[in-house]
């Protein structure tokens, strides 16, 4: 098991590294928006476009060799100096840790709802297959599925916020972070999020949970005389947590690639998914970059702790000898 | 084995209504399980199926009886009918199931959870499935010893250490902590009766224990069983297709077929005298009692949609224009403790023309003999990994 986890983690770095090697190599291949800029503003004023691209590559460290260039790129990103951010002049991994609380704000409370609430109404749909309250969790499930996000986002604000007045239109960055203040503002992304995220959690957990409600071995703990819970906690849930385990890290990724852009968009929240989308917008290429480590860091590591949570919950998987 | 004492010769017992066998003594005791008409229904998209239709028989303490029948007859839904394994819904259970003078059937859940594993034990067909993957097999067995007794969790870890070497499992101790990938077949079978055994049941329902086991392997967990029943002093209702296991363990037998009781009696009038053409096509088919084994020719009955009359008679040779009408004939008794459900034994008709000679045996209508037997008739006892769909 030691061997394996050893093994993982290795698998881990070599997968950080490619990921960065084929960034880096992306980066090389595209136009610089900046360099092109300069060259404009160069020809523009009379000047040679030639001389103010070599200047600018110069002052950037772009005319160093191909080889020196990629080390120096991933010493700089294992150092956290991501560069500066042009747009918000700022250094890059400044920009980060100033955004990252407004995110963490409202995902940690969606991530945690959605899962807890997701699995639980997923078992309980499982062992009242057919029910009218399993029909009302499919119906809530598939609800929370196709409503998009943003357009969710955008009636709720009007409905509560705008015609309501029960919590703010616009976020408010300045308020203490555990304040009622704060919770209020905070109701809304987290409800979005949470009936988008609860639904796949749900359907999955279902999934899983029915696979185990008739099984030989449920029979067996029932004739053995336990009760409901104990059934369903212990011989259904156990077993289902292994497969349940893999989804989590891909909702983590879905909520932080897509749905916070939206999210954060509608409810004009300064988060990671705001600072990206600017970075995108305005051309900023290191905050871009600087933006998307933090998904990949949270694949990497998310499926690490995956693959190490299989060992733990399920016994008949034998790393040993492999 | 003697001494139904209220016999009336030829007494005709209806199969559906109350008493098949008196619930009066035997040997001056009351019986330990009695079962009333049961009835099990699955409301399916397919219509309604009756899984069992009107079963009853008793087990009396100490005695291993043998719920015998082809693969779909409802033996096993009547094995868990009787302390509502049975998922509801779809599932409905009807009937009276009186267990040591308890109605089974007034329990609530929670008391009928302590009769579960308490003094019911269950073991079922497939020791392969029966054990959680992700629970060592110490963990599983202890926990069956402390849903029924105040044990802290050292006093049943230490049960269940006992009972784990009472059932062979060797250096059991050591074992405590392996999971059940880890045991073969029969070890986890093994592990299923240690689980069952936990706390003392008064009585076993062992649903096919051995059907998924090697033939070997299968000797050897009916040794243990048999040992086991000896020691405890427990009833085993054993549900089996295997009519060799009958012969080996039965003190008395039920015959079932298509959710009916065709003939039930002591396993020496079963086996030295089966009255009904069900029971006697069942024992063709095994090897060795003369003449070639065949198949019974046929299938069961769509369990949505059975028959009129008896249920047996599109494949009985001997069925008679009576037989195609009405409901199942009522249960005749034949002999002490042998009752049969068919109307050759009414007293209005011969019944050796199907007793007969055993030379005579009939042929089969289509001529189904040694040939064209379909496989899914095939009741042998070497056919020990016929699949089971009793759903």
């Amino acid at each position: 098991m030691y061997w394996y986890v050893a093994r993982r983690l290795a698998w881990a770095f070599v997968a950080t590294f490619i990921i960065l090697t084929i960034t880096f190599l992306l980066l090389e291949v595209t136009p610089d928006a900046q360099a092109a800029q300069l060259q404009f503003q160069a020809a523009q004023g009379g000047g040679s476009a030639e001389a103010a691209r070599e200047a600018y590559e110069t002052r950037r460290g772009l005319d160093a060799p191909l080889w020196e260039r990629y080390s120096n790129y991933m010493i700089n990103v294992f150092t956290l100096e991501w560069g500066w951010s042009d747009t918000r002049s700022q250094p890059v991994v400044e920009a980060i840790l100033d955004a990252y609380p407004y995110s963490l704000m409202y995902g940690i409370p969606a991530v945690l709802i959605s899962t807890v609430v997701g699995i639980a109404i997923g078992l309980y749909s499982a062992t009242h297959q057919y029910t009218l309250a399993d029909y009302a969790g499919t119906f809530v499930a598939f609800f929370g599925i196709s409503i998009p996000n943003f357009w969710f986002g955008i009636i709720l604000l009007l409905v509560f916020a705008v015609e309501l007045g029960w919590v703010p239109v616009l976020f408010d960055p300045n308020v203490p972070v555990f304040s009622v203040a704060n919770a209020k503002q905070l109701v809304l992304p987290v409800f979005v999020l949470t009936t988008a995220a609860i639904a796949s959690e749900m359907r999955y957990a279902r999934a899983e949970a029915l696979e185990y409600v008739n099984a030989e071995f449920v029979k067996t703990a029932k004739a053995k005389g336990a009760d409901g819970r104990r059934i369903l906690t212990r011989h259904i849930l156990r077993p289902a947590l292994v497969p349940l385990s893999t989804i989590l890290v891909g909702d983590l990724l879905g909520l932080i690639l897509t749905t916070s852009y939206l999210v954060e968009v509608v409810f004009g929240i300064p988060g990671l998914g705001r600072l990206s989308l600017d970075a995108i917008l305005n051309q900023d290429t290191a905050l871009v970059l600087g933006t998307t480590f933090i998904p990949v860091l949270i694949a990497v590591i998310g499926n690490l702790l995956q693959d190490l949570a299989y060992t733990i919950l399920d016994p008949r998987i034998d790393y040993g000898d492999r | 084995m003697s001494g139904n004492d209220s016999a009336t010769p030829d007494a005709a017992r209806d199969a559906t209504s109350d008493a098949t066998l008196d619930a009066t003594d035997r040997e001056g005791r009351n019986p330990l399980l009695s079962v009333r008409d049961l009835r099990v229904r699955f409301r399916t998209e397919e219509g309604v199926v009756r899984a069992v239709d009107g079963v009853s028989f008793d087990v009396y303490p100490g005695e291993t009886v043998c719920l015998v029948g082809e693969s779909g007859s409802g033996k096993t839904v009547t094995g868990e009918a009787i302390t509502r394994l049975v998922k509801s819904p779809p599932g409905e259970i009807e009937g009276e199931v009186v267990f040591d003078g308890q109605n089974l059937s007034d329990l609530s859940e929670k008391q009928l959870r302590k009769i579960r594993g308490g003094r019911i034990g269950h073991i079922f067909q497939n020791p392969q499935n029966a054990l959680n993957p992700v629970y060592t097999v110490g963990w599983q067995v202890a926990e069956a010893v402390r849903l029924h007794t105040d044990a802290s969790r050292k006093e049943a870890r230490e049960r269940a250490i006992d009972l784990l070497d009472q059932v062979g499992i060797p250096e059991a101790a050591a074992r405590y902590g392996d999971y059940p990938h880890e045991f073969s077949g029969g070890q986890k079978q093994r592990v299923v009766v240690a689980q069952a055994l936990a706390a003392n049941p008064d009585l076993l329902i062992a649903d096919e224990p051995t059907t998924a086991l090697d033939v070997t392997i299968q000797a050897q967990i009916l040794r243990l069983l048999a040992d086991l029943r000896e020691e405890f002093g427990m009833a085993v209702l054993l549900v089996t297709h295997d009519l060799s296991v009958v012969a080996e363990v039965a003190d008395r037998v039920v015959v079932v077929y298509a959710g009916k009781v065709m003939e039930s009696g002591d396993v020496y009038n079963i086996f030295e005298d089966p009255a009904h053409p069900y029971t006697r096509a069942l024992l063709d088919c095994l090897p060795g009692r003369g003449g070639e084994t065949r198949g019974i020719p046929g299938r069961l009955p769509d369990p949505t949609n059975p028959p009129d009359g008896c249920r047996f008679h599109p494949r009985c040779p001997h069925a008679l224009p009576e037989c195609r009408e009405g409901a199942q004939p009522p249960l005749y008794e034949v002999a002490d403790d042998h009752e049969v459900s068919c109307v050759y034994y009414d007293g209005s008709h011969d019944p050796t023309a199907i007793t007969g000679e055993a030379s005579s045996r009939p042929s089969f209508p289509d001529g189904g003999g040694g040939g064209g037997v379909s496989d899914r008739a095939n009741v042998r006892p070497d056919d020990s990994r016929e699949d089971e769909d009793d759903e």
